[in-house]
Parts: C-alpha cells; sequence; structure tokens
C-alpha cells in the first residue's frame, strides 16, 4: 500500500473514521435514551461530535503530533530534521515535515488549489446570474455556492498568507528555521481537516447565510452550516498558532546586526499582520461557536426568544472579521514593498515610515468593525465614533501609497512579470482603497450597504492586496523554490488578460451597485435592466479563470523543464538570493551571515546588505 | 575626516602601483585606503562599479591604457568620483576630473578638504531637471483627475432621487466621487510617468538615484490626508443627522419583514398592506421589525437603509420623506434565506390627497365575508410565498384541499388538519411538521379572529 506510506492519505482516511466514529457514538447514546434519529437534524449533535474527532483524528493520522506523543511518552526525538533519504524528495510534501520552506510549499499548493475551488463556484453561480430568472442552479444551492466561494476564498487567502510568511521570514532574516518547527507543521494541517469540513457542508444541506453567518439566519440553517463553522474553527487555529509562530521568529532569531529597522520590509508586514492573527482570530471562532452550541445545546445567544440578541453576534463576528481583512492585505502590500525597490532598481522610500504604517493599520483595525454595521441596528451613537475611526485607517495607508510612488521616482525601472503584478496591485489597490471612504461615512453608507458596490469595491481590495501580490510573489520567488524560471511570455498574457477582465467585472458591479443591485442575491428584478450587465460581469468572470489557467500552464511547464537560472536571477539585495536556488536544508546552516549594510541601497556602489561567510563547518547554533 | 577617501591606482607598472601605494599610506595614513589597482583598462572600468572609490590615480605615461576610453565610462554614471592623471615624467600641475563636473581641481586641495565641492550650476541643473517632472505631472494629473471626475458625473451613478434624504446623501457622495477621481489621477499619473521616463534603457545595467526618503514629505503625507478624512468624518456625520431630522408630524408606518415578504401596517385607520403607499412630502417614521431572521428595508431611490430585526425591544426607526410620486420598489438588503431575492415590495408614493383617500378606503374596505378576509390576510401576511393554492408543493405544503386531509408528520405520526392543527401550526410552528417539509415556517402575529377567518377560506380551496 504505497499511498498509506503518504501522511496526507493516513489523515484523510483517519478523519473520514474518526468522523464516522463519532457520529456514530452519539447515535447510539441517543438510541439507548430513546431519542429519535431519524434525520439530519435530530442527529445534528451527533453530526457536530463527529466533526470534532474527525479533526483530531486527522491530526492524529497524518502525524501531526507525534513528537508531541513521543515527548510525553519520555521518547527523545533528533533536534535537527532533514529529509528522509529512503523516501523520494517530492514525498516530504504530502507527509508532516519541520522545514519551514517545505510547509510553505504546502501551504502555497495548498492556497492555490482551494483558489482554483473557490473560483469554481463563483464561475458556476456567475454563470446562473448571466441572464434574470433561474436557470440552472436552485435558490439554496446559489446561496450555499456563494457562501463557500467566500470562506473556501478566505481559507485560500489565509493560506497563501501563511505560504508567503512561512516560506520568507526565516529566509529573509537569517534564520535557519521557525521558531516552533512542530507547531508549524501542526498549523499547516489543521487547515486540511478544515477545508474538508468547509466543503461537506455542500453535502449536508449547505448553507443559506453567506459566509458571515449571521443568526438567526444561521440557527436555522441545515446541518451544513455546523460542518461551516467547524471547520472555520479549526482553519482560524492556524491562523493563532501561525502567527505566535511568526512572532517569536522575528523577535528571536534574527542574524546579527539584523535590527528590526534592517528587517527586509515584508518581515514587518509579516509581523503585524501576526499580531492581528495570534488576538483577533478568537472572535470568529467565539461566535461561530456559539451559534454552534445555540443550536445542539439550545442556548439562546442570540435567540430573541430566549432574550439573545442578534446584534451582538455581529459585534464578535466583526471583532475578528473586520481585522481579518487586513491579515488579508498587510502581507500582500509587504510584498509590494519588497519587490518595488528590486525593480526600480532604488532604495524603498521611507523604509521606517511604511513599517509603521503596517503596524498602524493593524492597530486602527481594532477600532473600526463596527463600520459593517451602520445599518444593522446597533445602538445609533456609536455610528459616528467608528465612522471617525475608519477614515483614520487612510491615512497609514496612504504613506504606503505616496512612498511607492516615490520609490519609483527617478529609478531605472524595470517591468518583468513580477513587477508587473507589483504595479497592477498598487492601481487595484489603489482603487479598493479609494472606494472605501463613501462606504466608511455613515450617510453614503447607508445607500452603499450589501449591494454590488461592496461587492466591486472589496473584490478590489482583495485583488490589489492579495491576488495580484500573491502571483508576483509566484513569479518571483518560483526561481528561489525551484531553480527555474516561469516563462515570461505567458505570464505577461496572464497579467495582460486578467487585468482588463478584472476591472470590467468590478467595475461594472460597483456602476449597478449604486443603481440598485443588491448583493447575494440568486436572481435579480429584470425591470432594473441589469441584464447587459450581469452577462458583461460573466463574460469578464470567464476572462479571468482563462488568465489562471494560463498561470497554471506556465508552472506547470516551469516545473517540467530543466532549464535552470543563477542563482540571484533578479540581482535582489536580500539575503536568501545569495544562497543557491532551490535553498539548501536548514538554509544558512553552513553560510552564516552578518548584517552590515542597509536592506535597499540599491545605487549606491559598493554596499552590501550581508556578508556571508561561506564553507564554514560550524553551524550556527539553532 | 570622518573616513579614509577610498582610492584605486591604474597602471601596469608594478613600480607605480606599489611605489604610490606606500608614498600614499607614509603621508596620509589613515586618511586614504587603497581599495584596489588595476593593470589596465577593463580592469579599471570593472573596479570603477566593484570598489566605488572616491578617487581614481591613473598613470599618465602608461600607453598601454586607453585613456579616452577609461574616461568616457567614467563620466557615464552620476556617482560622486574623481579621476586625477598623474604623470611621473612630466612636471606641473596635476589634472583632476570630477566625474560631475569634469572640472579640475588641485588634488593636495582635494585630499586637505572635507567636503566634496559642489559646484552650483550643476546643483541647479539637476533641480532644474527634476522641477521639470514635477510641472509635467502636475498638469498631467489635473487634466486625468477633471476628465476622470466630468467622465463620472456624465455616467450618471445615482439612481433617481426621491426622497429628501437622499439629497444630502448625494451631495456627500458627489465630494466622494471628486477626491476619488484626484487621488486616482495622482497616485496613476505619477506611477505612469515614473514607468515611462525613467525606464531602464536597454543595455543598461545601472541602479536608479539613491535616495532612501524624505520626512517632510512624510509628514506631509500624513497630516494632509488626516485633515482630508477628519473633514470628510465631520461631514458624514452632518449628512447623517440630515437623514436622521425628525419631524414631530411625521406619520408612523409599521414595517414587519418575514421570509420572504413585506408588510407593512397604518396605525390611523387599523390598515394593513402588502404595498407600501406613501403620501408625497411628508415624512413617514418607518417603524422596522422582522417576524424570524434579519431583512433590510431599502428602496435604492430612497437611499436610505435600515435592517429589521426579530425580538420585542428591537423595531430601529427609519425616516423617509419621498419627494417624487411614482412606483418603486422594497429590496430586502440582508441576505434572509432561500427566497432573500425576491422579497420585493412595490412602493407607491403619491400625492397627500390621494394617498388620505386611499387610507380612508382601505379602512372602509375590510371585508364582512370571512372568507373574503381570510384571503386577504393570506395575502397580507405573505403565505402565498410557500404555500401554493394550486396543489404544487413550495416550501410548505400546498393549501389545494388542505383542510380535512390526513397528512404524515414527519415523527411519522398521523394527523388530521383541523381548526386545532392550523391554529397550532401557526402559533407553533417547528411542533409538527408534515413529513417532506423540513423548513418550520416564521411565527406570524396574526389574531385569532384573523386566524378563524383564515380557516374558512381554506375551507374553499378544494
Amino acid at each position: 500500500m504505497r499511498i498509506l506510506s503518504l501522511g496526507f492519505t493516513r489523515g484523510v482516511i483517519a478523519q473520514i473514521i474518526g468522523s464516522a466514529l463519532g457520529t456514530a457514538l452519539i447515535v447510539a447514546i441517543r438510541a439507548i435514551l430513546g431519542m429519535p434519529n431519524n434525520d439530519l437534524r435530530d442527529i445534528e449533535p451527533a453530526a457536530v461530535f463527529g466533526g470534532f474527532v474527525g479533526g483530531i483524528a486527522f491530526m492524529l493520522g497524518v502525524g501531526s503530533m507525534d513528537d508531541w506523543i513521543k515527548w510525553m511518552r519520555g521518547i527523545a526525538t533528533p533536534e535537527y530534521h532533514g529529509p528522509d533519504p529512503n523516501k523520494p524528495r517530492w514525498q516530504r510534501y504530502f507527509d508532516v515535515d519541520y522545514d519551514h520552506k517545505v510547509i510553505g510549499v504546502q501551504y502555497g499548493v495548498t492556497s492555490v488549489l482551494l483558489f482554483l475551488l473557490a473560483g469554481t463556484f463563483a464561475l458556476i453561480f456567475r454563470t446562473e446570474l448571466a441572464a434574470a430568472g433561474m436557470q440552472f442552479l436552485s435558490p439554496d444551492l446559489y446561496n450555499t455556492l456563494m457562501g463557500l466561494h467566500g470562506i473556501v476564498m478566505i481559507a485560500a487567502i489565509l493560506t497563501g498568507v501563511g505560504a508567503m510568511s512561512n516560506y520568507l521570514v526565516p529566509l529573509m532574516i537569517g534564520a535557519n528555521d521557525m521558531a516552533f518547527p512542530r507547531l508549524n507543521a501542526f498549523a499547516f494541517w489543521v487547515n486540511v481537516p478544515g477545508a474538508l469540513l468547509v466543503v461537506s457542508s455542500l453535502f449536508l444541506g449547505g448553507f443559506d447565510t453567506g459566509w458571515t453567518g449571521y443568526p438567526p439566519l444561521s440557527a436555522r440553517a441545515p446541518l451544513g452550516m455546523q460542518m461551516f463553522f467547524i471547520g472555520v474553527y479549526l482553519v482560524g487555529l492556524s491562523s493563532i498558532l501561525g502567527s505566535l509562530n511568526i512572532i517569536v521568529t522575528v523577535l528571536k532569531m534574527r542574524a546579527p546586526g539584523m535590527t528590526m529597522f534592517r528587517m527586509p520590509i515584508f518581515v514587518w508586514a509579516a509581523f503585524a499582520t501576526s499580531l492581528i492573527g495570534l488576538t483577533a482570530t478568537q472572535m470568529i471562532g467565539l461566535s461561530f461557536l456559539m451559534v454552534l452550541i445555540q443550536r445542539v445545546f439550545g442556548m439562546g445567544f442570540f435567540d430573541p426568544t430566549k432574550g439573545g440578541n442578534v446584534v451582538l453576534f455581529q459585534h464578535l463576528f466583526w471583532f475578528y472579521s473586520h481585522p481579518a481583512v487586513y491579515v488579508f492585505i498587510l502581507p500582500g502590500l509587504g510584498i509590494v514593498s519588497e519587490l518595488l525597490p528590486v525593480f526600480a532598481r532604488k532604495p524603498l522610500f521611507g523604509y521606517k515610515w511604511i513599517a509603521m504604517s503596517s503596524l498602524a493599520i493593524a492597530l486602527v483595525g481594532f477600532f473600526v468593525w463596527a463600520h459593517h454595521m451602520f445599518t444593522a441596528g446597533m445602538e445609533e451613537y456609536l455610528r459616528v465614533p467608528f465612522m471617525y475611526a475608519t477614515l483614520l485607517v487612510a491615512v497609514p495607508t496612504g504613506v504606503k501609497f505616496f512612498s511607492w510612488v516615490g520609490t519609483l521616482w527617478q529609478g531605472k525601472i524595470i517591468t518583468p512579470t513580477p513587477m508587473l503584478f507589483t504595479l497592477g496591485a498598487i492601481v487595484v489597490f489603489l482603487f479598493g482603497g479609494l472606494t472605501g471612504p463613501p462606504n466608511g461615512t455613515v450617510a453614503t453608507d447607508l445607500h452603499l450597504h450589501d449591494t454590488y458596490w461592496i461587492v466591486g469595491h472589496f473584490h478590489n481590495t482583495m485583488f490589489g492586496g492579495f491576488v495580484y501580490p500573491f502571483f508576483a510573489a509566484i513569479y518571483y520567488w518560483f526561481p528561489k523554490i525551484t531553480g527555474k524560471r516561469m516563462n515570461e511570455t505567458l505570464g505577461k498574457l496572464h497579467f495582460w488578460l486578467m487585468t482588463p477582465s478584472f476591472w470590467a467585472v468590478t467595475w461594472v458591479q460597483m456602476f449597478i451597485g449604486l443603481r440598485g443591485m443588491r448583493r447575494r442575491i440568486a436572481d435579480y428584478d429584470p425591470t432594473q435592466g441589469f441584464e447587459p450587465a450581469q452577462l458583461l460581469i460573466t463574460i469578464a468572470a470567464f476572462l479571468i479563470a482563462l488568465s489562471v489557467l494560463i498561470f497554471l500552464i506556465n508552472l506547470v511547464r516551469t516545473m517540467r523543464s530543466s532549464e535552470r537560472v543563477t542563482d540571484n536571477v533578479w540581482n535582489s539585495r536580500s539575503p536568501e538570493w545569495q544562497l543557491p536556488s532551490p535553498a539548501p536544508d536548514h538554509n544558512y546552516a553552513d553560510r552564516p551571515f552578518v548584517v552590515v549594510g542597509e536592506p535597499y541601497d540599491y545605487g549606491l556602489p559598493g554596499s552590501t546588505y550581508v556578508a556571508m561567510q561561506t564553507g564554514t563547518a560550524s553551524a550556527r547554533a539553532e | 575626516m570622518d573616513h579614509p577617501r577610498r582610492i584605486l591606482i591604474v597602471s601596469s607598472h608594478p613600480l607605480f602601483r606599489d611605489g604610490l601605494k606606500s608614498l600614499l599610506h607614509k603621508r596620509d595614513g589613515a586618511r586614504v585606503e587603497i581599495v584596489g589597482t588595476a593593470r589596465n583598462t577593463d580592469e579599471a572600468i570593472a573596479a570603477l562599479k566593484t570598489h566605488a572609490p572616491d578617487l581614481v590615480i591613473v598613470d599618465h605615461d602608461d600607453t598601454s591604457i586607453n585613456r579616452d576610453e577609461f574616461l568616457a565610462r567614467f563620466i557615464e554614471d552620476q556617482q560622486p568620483m574623481r579621476v586625477v592623471l598623474v604623470s611621473l615624467k612630466e612636471t606641473g600641475p596635476v589634472v583632476v576630473y570630477d566625474r560631475r563636473t569634469m572640472a579640475g581641481a588641485r588634488i593636495e586641495d582635494w585630499l586637505n578638504d572635507l567636503e566634496i565641492p559642489q559646484p552650483k550650476n550643476a546643483l541647479n541643473e539637476s533641480r532644474r531637471g527634476s522641477m521639470k517632472h514635477f510641472i509635467a505631472v502636475a498638469i498631467l494629473v489635473v487634466i486625468v483627475a477633471v476628465l476622470v471626475n466630468a467622465g463620472l458625473e456624465a455616467l450618471g451613478l445615482m439612481p433617481v432621487q426621491a426622497s429628501a434624504q437622499a439629497v444630502p446623501i448625494d451631495n456627500l457622495f458627489g465630494m466622494h466621487v471628486k477626491v476619488i477621481a484626484f487621488l486616482f489621477a495622482l497616485i496613476v499619473v505619477f506611477m505612469v510617468y515614473s514607468l515611462v521616463v525613467f525606464r531602464r534603457k536597454a543595455g543598461d545595467t545601472g541602479d536608479g538615484a539613491h535616495f532612501e526618503g524624505h520626512t517632510g514629505l512624510e509628514i506631509a503625507w500624513t497630516i494632509l490626508p488626516l485633515a482630508t478624512v477628519l473633514y470628510f468624518s465631520y461631514l458624514g456625520a452632518g449628512a447623517l443627522a440630515e437623514t436622521m431630522r425628525a419631524d414631530p408630524q411625521a406619520m408612523e408606518v409599521k414595517v414587519i419583514g418575514t421570509q420572504w415578504t413585506w408588510r407593512f401596517e397604518y396605525p390611523e385607520g387599523n390598515v394593513s398592506s402588502n404595498t407600501l403607499y406613501l403620501p408625497k412630502d411628508k415624512q413617514v417614521l418607518l417603524k422596522l421589525s422582522s417576524t424570524d431572521v434579519i431583512h433590510s428595508f431599502w428602496v435604492p431611490e430612497f437611499r436610505v437603509k435600515q435592517d429589521a430585526l426579530p425580538g420585542d425591544n428591537m423595531v430601529k426607526d427609519l425616516r423617509v420623506t419621498a419627494t417624487k410620486t411614482g412606483e418603486y420598489k422594497v429590496r430586502c438588503a440582508e441576505l434572509c434565506g432561500q427566497l432573500h431575492a425576491t422579497m420585493e415590495s412595490p412602493v407607491v408614493v403619491m400625492e397627500a390627497n390621494e394617498f388620505a383617500a386611499w387610507l380612508d378606503k382601505e379602512a372602509k374596505s375590510i371585508p364582512t365575508d370571512p372568507v373574503e378576509r381570510g384571503r386577504r390576510w393570506a395575502t397580507q401576511f405573505g403565505c402565498a410565498a410557500c404555500h401554493s393554492v394550486d396543489g404544487k408543493a413550495g416550501i410548505g405544503p400546498s393549501w389545494k384541499g388542505v383542510y380535512g386531509r390526513e397528512e404524515e408528520l414527519t415523527t411519522g405520526q398521523k394527523v388530521k388538519v383541523d381548526d386545532a392543527y392550523i391554529k397550532e401550526s401557526i402559533r407553533t410552528p417547528a411542533a409538527k411538521l408534515v413529513k417532506g417539509f423540513t423548513t418550520p415556517m416564521p411565527v406570524l402575529t396574526l389574531s385569532d379572529a384573523q386566524i378563524a377567518d383564515l380557516i374558512e377560506y381554506l375551507k374553499t380551496l378544494k
């Protein structure tokens, strides 16, 4: 059984068995107690228990807790984990592996797969929306697919963020791995049962609430809702543990001479992101857990007939879910700041200001959550203070834009594919950012809230803040990961096909949103005259899909080719590019370095960022 | 002198190189650092990049060095650097070339000087160059901003303006559009201009200008946006207050959302309706509530929006003063489950006298026939959204022939549909669900008399 030697397969099988056993146990207890087990609603408590047991079973089955269990039993484990010489190298990626670069790639591949899944959901319901009237989806299935598109995209973004920060942070600060490699592997793998649970909701009645899961609707939704809650809970756990790891790594594992203000700027973004992830994620877990408990145990948290308050949920939910959008975009903005100097051949303009603006966005982001609730019926006196706080976010965000422009000014700019996506990120995110203040001032938000305007606005922030930078990062670091460079022609085709299509989608969305197009509706009133616009959006969405297909073809072709490029293909100063490509196991163990200069002194002759000792046998202590 | 001068020596003669090296060391000690030596033109040109010397000393007598080529390459770059040609054969002053100006100066002066003299005309020239770029960009920004704003205004972004509350909202949105157009133009024009003008020429492998930032600029572009957003918040608060301004004479209308219909109750005249009738130019105080999940009241032409929440103490206010007669639709803006998309009801704005006439007529038109009254309640409470009268199964069982029918429940029990069962099903919908239907009905606020009427109506649906 070759396939069983993969941790991944063992985990999935364990999860299926665990879910079945957990469910069966509660069903049996219910039967003994004389309680009915006739339909999905009756066995809901059993299925919820099974869902949790399945999640734990996966983590045991994949082997993510092996070392911890050994420690509990008093068995020592080796300090240094390398690849198992008895197994082919590709197999590392399907097993629990403690190398941060392997984990980074695992995150990245998971992210791309989740993107494709969530994008497919979007294409399905986008096709339904191309014309008024219901053509091939039922309203229930539409609602489920729409909600899944949202939450699977969020999982894709979170794993994408995990990919970038896990792969890059240790390499950039001169560490040989993360501070807690086992926790790192655990934090990655817990996403897998989480994602499987979320997707399983599709087959258990779905859920009709969108990804926000507002009660009382979510308290009445089918069983799929509960699987969604448990899945999100596990993905959230990954965020918390991953963030903890990044924070400790950044604070404790930097190379000699690498002061906080000499770190590559992406590390600041990852650090600010992790501060949010560590402290806010609990709240979405809590809010969803409360609905889950309300459903299973009949509690009245959000049930008005039992004295509960439906607005309370929204406060708890958005206390995470607003800062979460900064978790999605800050790493992407960090990528932009990281790549611009390389391709403008000029120092990053205002390094400290950019670093501090990430922290400022993270901080202010905690005081703006109620701007999602201006029409929700919260206390009216809260609206104006939250408006002021919300608009303040524009200030540190503006600092980034102006500094980026300052970086380009009088540079010697070159535009290979990663730079194209970096520039695309700036313009798209700029548009997303500029369309934010009208939602921030309460009066205008009364009209804009819950319309396609909002849909267009946040897709601009998500594409500009994450999708474009993520593609830039893949094109840019692909030679670092594999030693091979992706094809430029296909890369440029990808960019020039995706960008106009994306504008077509979101500009039209925003326009018909202003004209009265509500968001999240399975069908729309043909008398409003939105049919041509909806058709246009659908066609453009398929063109985006086509551009992503070109990207995938490029990815696979490059993987298969044997053409290698030089180690420092972009002529970057960053330490990871001073290593051979692909980077060796344990990064700098044989090549410790000392930071002797500033990270972005492009154009200053004779200056270097790091001085690397090569060929020294003595590995630096971990 | 705070750091040693970095010197590169170029000569094919070891005696020249080593002799000059030891001489300079002896004479100037820590003030100079010989960063390298080069034996020919190629090495010298390469060393310019790798060693970044402050001063290059070239053997004037060495014919193997192509001086013209070297000097041509030397002046290409912008980095401050000088070259001195030293001859052992000829006497007279040595010639010092400054990379930026190519103006001569004396080597002794330079070695003893703390500052590299910056010729004034060169500085002015580079400033003039920058100014030229900035003026070009400023003109382009203004043009693009005006065009974008004009284009958006010509497009007509908002739907018909049909309420007094829409006016401050549209005005504020118009100001937002202007700021969006300006800032979009500002950043994009700067970027595109840089991409065109500062693009690296083919074959060039050099780097851009080395400047790391400008604290004054950073402070400026922190303070100015801060002032702008504070001003916009102030405007936003003012506009919000205007949409909430209460008229003590306002007419109250209850708005009740139920999956997936709206019902409007007019306390004056004890009238209720599924169409929202409103008098023109009179403020209406909408009292919003929900019987099940969260809904949201939105008429795009009125702009304002407010969620309707379940819960006795959660009735929310929304004020609307319709200003244009016509037909609109209230469209539920908060995802409320399966048929959210279809949760739309007509809104009719009439002249005040027409409205008064309608209200009066409705108040007097409550039918005397219980069957007709029952039919009326069925319409008003939105029963038809789930219960058909033609036998087709919907979210709930069809009403065709329902009265007196025997139904099998989800528990497997059988029950006869009689007065008691119907009443129980309305009061506590989840208690006994008919097999095959999993979604319980929302709790509706029908009175006992209304339920009695409804039962009479059901009896007629054979």
